[in-house]
């Protein structure tokens, strides 16, 4: 009776189970669209949250590891957008090669770019970045016979197994792609990897001192952030079945920064009710509200307004309020609570 | 007017250290503050431009004291951040303040070309040169020979022995950013009469200053200028003789692969970090 009490506890501490029963929780949202308790646009909306979130998660790394900023998240996305709807639609290859195409094409162009720009100064990756993404947006707009230019390119639903997909069959693909990179970049943060990030993170000349690569490391971040980039474009075009090149403008890079920085820097979790905050909030409820809901401009301030105030007073995005909160609510584990806080305090300056 | 806006951002990276991701927007805040008294009070533009002026120094002032003097203890990339939440805030407000509808500023000289050869050249676009090689002069000649710009140079060189050696660093800081606001207003309405004037008009100019930045090294204030000079002759020349299309995809490209030779810039000294 003890031993499965210990097990069951063991497997619920264990955070793979987390993501695996936070993955369920979401699987049910589309149930609830069918029955009708749930409007299909906000499945549509939580749909792109989730999508945001895989995004966000990749530069999470970036950002909350090696401090590097990437300005080009939107052009990398809008890549493997335009790239899945290509090999899928144009060239026929069906729905794993698209995936491929969106995974591998985006993450190469990003390591040559890394490599171009991270050895000068961390933030020559940010400027470049910031120009590749411009030059990508270009491209969508004037490369007709790939991206049919600015009248947008139509994709469909895709096949998977012989299964013709439906929006809730997307929906799943889309929790399930979430999960997996949860559970992902979870590994690389507790990994070998994840430990050389961390002591680049302390001080970089020590890491360096202590035989870490810090450029193969950074490398590795940002080729792991347009790895998820292109995921996401790719998951994005399957569920909304068009692209436009409007789409990937820099306010989207910007909107996926808000997201990481509201989050929390190196949480798994912030990152998506970061994506949820600057994403679904405006969606759901600043679109709906009387009088300020019409103005345009409106989501855009909502972001911004937040990053500039979480840097200012909540360095540790909402993830430092929640640790804050549960360090009130419980003092069972007096120890290692101002451990936490004293390393973030180092960590802040 | 790449030039201005290239050097607004090394004045503000000199003397705050903070990469001013929000140059373009603020210009393009203050370009259309310019372009909504020309349109709707029907001011000289002259007058405009003043009222823009006064905007953009506001606006300065007001990052400066709201946001940047208060983020000592944040990381250099948590400014950079803010800046780029500054770009969200200031592309959200101006819709609102200024009206949705696309406007258009006119040109300073109406007409009239000079020709040279085959090449032609607006008396506009002369103007703008001589404007933009004038006020670069002007500020270099500010920085070198008065007292204020020895106050910049020693901030920037730093600004911890410049605070112990009496000068008031905060109140150089606050007249960067300021400065940096006007030159980005100067900037947006050089550039505005070539395009029509929308939240997103600066994205190019804040793309190419920062590259002038890049090009010609973050060290010296010169640099950058002599930068984004060179980028927009080479722009030119790239879109007349290659491709009208992919000549600016294509100068990007060639910048980045510049980067790999000379990763310091044009004039750049080897940046090296103290532990």
């Amino acid at each position: 009776m003890s031993t499965t009490f210990t097990a069951a506890g063991r497997l619920a501490r264990n955070p793979h189970v987390g993501y695996a029963v936070f993955g369920a929780a979401l699987m049910t949202l589309p149930v609830l669209a069918g029955s009708g308790l749930m409007m299909t646009s906000t499945l549509m909306t939580v749909g792109f949250t989730l999508i945001y979130a895989i995004v966000a998660m990749g530069l999470n790394l970036l950002l909350g590891y090696s401090g590097l900023i990437s300005l080009g998240t939107a052009g990398f996305m809008g890549l493997g957008a335009y790239l899945a709807a290509y090999v899928q639609d144009d060239l026929g290859l069906g729905f794993w090669v698209a995936v491929l195409a969106a995974l591998v094409i985006p993450t190469v162009i990003g390591i040559l770019v890394g490599v171009v720009s991270l050895r000068v100064r961390s933030i020559y990756l940010a400027i470049a970045t910031l120009t590749i993404s411009e030059i990508l947006l270009k491209t969508f707009e004037q490369a007709e016979w790939f991206t049919h230019g600015t009248a947008g390119k139509q994709s469909h639903y895709p096949v998977i197994l012989g299964v013709q997909a439906d929006r809730a069959l997307v929906f799943g693909i889309i929790v399930v792609a979430l999960v997996l990179v949860m559970m992902l970049t979870h590994n690389i943060v507790h990994g070998q990897l994840g430990r050389a990030l961390h002591a680049m993170r302390a001080s970089e000349v020590a890491a360096q001192a202590m035989g870490v690569n810090v450029l193969t490391y950074k490398l590795f971040a940002f080729a792991v952030a347009t790895l998820y980039a292109g995921l996401a474009g790719a998951l994005y075009l399957f569920f909304l079945k068009s692209s436009y090149p409007s789409t990937w403008n820099l306010f989207l890079s910007l909107n996926v920064v808000a997201m990481v920085v509201v989050g929390g820097l190196r949480s798994i979790y912030g990152t998506v009710v970061g994506a949820f905050v600057i994403f679904a909030v405006p969606e759901l409820v600043l679109k709906r509200l009387p009088v300020i809901g019409d103005v345009a401009g409106l989501p855009y301030i909502f972001s911004g307004v937040l990053i500039i105030v979480v840097i200012m007073f909540f360095p540790q995005g909402l993830r430092g309020v929640w640790d804050v909160g549960r360090r009130m609510a419980s003092t069972r584990r007096p120890v290692s609570a101002p451990v936490d806080a004293a390393r973030d305090e180092v960590a802040a300056r | 007017m790449y030039a201005l806006a290239a050097l607004g951002i090394i004045l503000v990276w000199r003397t705050s250290l903070v990469m001013h991701f929000a140059q373009g927007s603020m210009g393009m805040f203050s370009g259309t503050a310019v372009a909504f008294v020309l349109n709707r009070t029907g001011a000289p533009l002259w007058a405009s431009v003043l009222v823009g002026a006064a905007v953009a120094i506001a606006l300065g002032f007001a990052v400066d004291f709201a946001v940047i003097r208060r983020l000592r203890r944040a990381t250099a990339v948590g400014k950079e951040i803010v800046t780029l939440g500054l770009i969200m805030v200031f592309l959200g407000l101006a819709p609102i303040l200024f009206g949705t509808e696309p406007m258009l500023l006119p040109k300073a000289i109406p007409d009239g070309a000079l020709t040279i050869g085959d090449a032609y050249l607006s008396y506009n676009g002369l103007l703008n040169i001589c404007l933009g090689v004038a006020i670069a002069a002007g500020l270099f000649v500010m920085l070198q020979k008065t007292k204020i710009g020895l106050a910049i140079r020693a901030t920037a060189s730093n600004e911890q022995t410049a605070r112990l050696m009496g000068i008031p660093t905060r109140r150089v800081t606050v007249l960067a950013w300021a400065a940096a606001g006007v030159l980005g207003m100067l900037a947006a309405v050089m550039i505005a009469p070539a395009t029509t004037v929308t939240p997103t008009f600066m994205n190019t100019v804040q793309v190419t200053a920062l590259f002038a930045c890049v090009l010609g090294g973050f060290q010296t204030f010169y640099g950058p200028v002599l930068g984004a000079y060179l980028i927009a002759v080479a722009g030119n020349f790239l879109q007349l003789y290659v491709s009208s299309v992919w000549g600016e995809q294509l100068l990007y490209l060639l910048i980045l692969l510049f980067l790999l030779v000379r990763p310091n810039g044009l004039v750049g000294k080897t940046y090296l970090k103290k532990v």
